[in-house]
């Protein structure tokens, strides 16, 4: 089905519930009555051309639509994987910590293996967070600051006052992959751990990890193929504009 | 399974090529991409055993530094955006090539990958393997378990990629998990 700007929000979410999470990520409250998406973004000053890029991708997978992302402000990018950060740290992650510390009181459980998982997720966490924390601290702000360079909002010397030496390269060089251990979690409990009878927890805390794990590829792939290439695109821009002057 | 990786740009040839793909159930995860943007920062973490792309994809980026990330044994089909001559290599796919062409020249590009994979079909581990294992669960660098043993680095690696194939596990620390769940190595023996 075609998704465009004057379809009813409502109708959107029915037609594919994972929407929700773009919703939930832009900080759109729920309750759209019956607004169209035009509506809503522009009631809370979303650009809808964001929107509808990442919802029309959720809709059709094989589609991603990375030329139209590279070509929109950085800065919604950079809100949108923001607050999925947040939603990683604050939510996703301690719910399937929480599962897993369950799984130790589960009396037929092999020895260790519980505490296996735990001290194997706990570790995840820990670089998962260094991970998120050094995103925040620095790529993020690095490329608003280009962004507004650009724009104007920031005069060049400023610029280059506070970023003598850093580039997005920089970043790629300790960029690791935050999915591969989750899907390594999930190997793990599917295929090599014998099953523990309390089979709703478990096909519970499985489920959790494949969504956390699958959504990761999706960051990834925001982050890798456009966020990158997007911020070295305004490099380029700004290293020709110095030239110029 | 057989993984893909697709760098089309045209939507129309991406739609085709993942519906001819999809009919091989051999054909496992496929990644798709619309540019030469990001292609090299995918393939740090995605290894294909195919990639299929497009010429002019391959001719916006000339310095082709992607190139060395590909596997080893990965196999490469083009995407050509003409008509082809007679008798043109078989891993040039045209863009008017009929279904029939296309799913032959792949479903022969499929078959190469089996092939191969066939030397090795048990999903068990052998001796050898579980001996690896055990050096990486235990922290030692690739280096270190040629020295060792006695082997080649180049075998060690070969080793992992089987051993990562059949456990589905990538990392040091999941690998290390499975060796102590199936007794290939001790709790205590890790520090």
């Amino acid at each position: 089905m075609r998704i465009h700007a004057d379809m009813k929000m409502a109708d959107l979410v029915h037609l594919n519930f994972e929407v929700l999470a773009v919703v939930q990520r832009l900080q759109i409250p729920f309750g759209f009555k019956d607004k169209t998406i035009s509506d809503v973004c522009r009631e809370h000053s979303i650009n809808v051309d964001f929107f509808l890029q990442l919802v029309q991708w959720f809709n059709e997978r094989e589609n991603f639509p990375q030329e139209q992302l590279i070509q929109g402000d950085a800065q919604w990018l950079v809100r949108y994987l923001h607050h999925t950060h947040q939603c990683y740290l604050n939510y996703q992650i301690p719910r399937i910590e929480k599962e897993i510390e369950f799984l130790e009181q589960l009396p037929d459980m092999p020895d260790h293996s519980a505490r296996l998982m735990l001290e194997f997720f706990r570790e995840y966490i820990r670089e998962f967070t260094e991970h998120i924390e050094d995103e925040e601290n620095t790529t993020f702000p690095y490329i608003l600051a280009l962004g507004n360079t650009l724009s104007g909002n920031m005069d060049l010397e400023t610029f280059r006052k506070r970023y003598k030496t850093y580039t997005i390269d920089k970043y790629l060089e300790h960029h690791s992959d935050l999915e591969e251990k989750v899907f390594d979690l999930q190997s793990i409990l599917l295929r090599h751990l014998p099953p523990p009878s309390s089979n709703c927890h478990f096909t519970n805390l499985l489920l959790e990890i494949n969504r956390l794990g699958n959504d990761l590829k999706d960051h990834t792939l925001l982050e890798e193929n456009v966020l990158i290439p997007k911020a070295r695109q305004m490099e380029l821009e700004l290293n020709q504009r110095s030239a110029n002057q | 399974m057989v993984s893909v990786l697709l760098a089309e740009q045209s939507y129309l040839l991406r739609k085709g090529l993942i519906h001819i793909l999809r009919q091989f159930p051999e054909v496992g995860e496929i990644e798709i991409l619309g540019s030469q943007l990001g292609i090299g920062e995918v393939l740090q973490h995605f290894e294909p055993d195919l990639l299929i792309v497009n010429s002019a994809i391959t001719a916006a980026s000339p310095d082709k530094n992607w190139e060395s990330l590909l596997p080893e044994d990965c196999r490469l089909l083009h995407i050509i955006n003409t008509g082809l001559p007679q008798g043109a290599p078989e891993n040039q796919l045209s863009i008017y090539d009929s279904k029939v062409a296309l799913t032959e020249k792949i479903s022969k590009t499929l078959k190469a990958i089996g092939a191969n994979r066939d030397q090795d079909e048990s999903e068990e581990l052998t001796p050898r393997e579980k001996l690896i294992l055990q050096h990486v669960a235990l922290g030692k660098t690739n280096k270190e378990i040629a020295a060792d043993l006695f082997i080649s680095t180049h075998t060690v690696i070969s080793h992992r990629k089987n051993i990562t194939r059949k456990l589905d596990i990538k990392s040091v620390s999941g690998l290390t998990v499975y060796a102590i769940l199936n007794g290939i190595i001790n709790m205590e023996d890790i520090s």
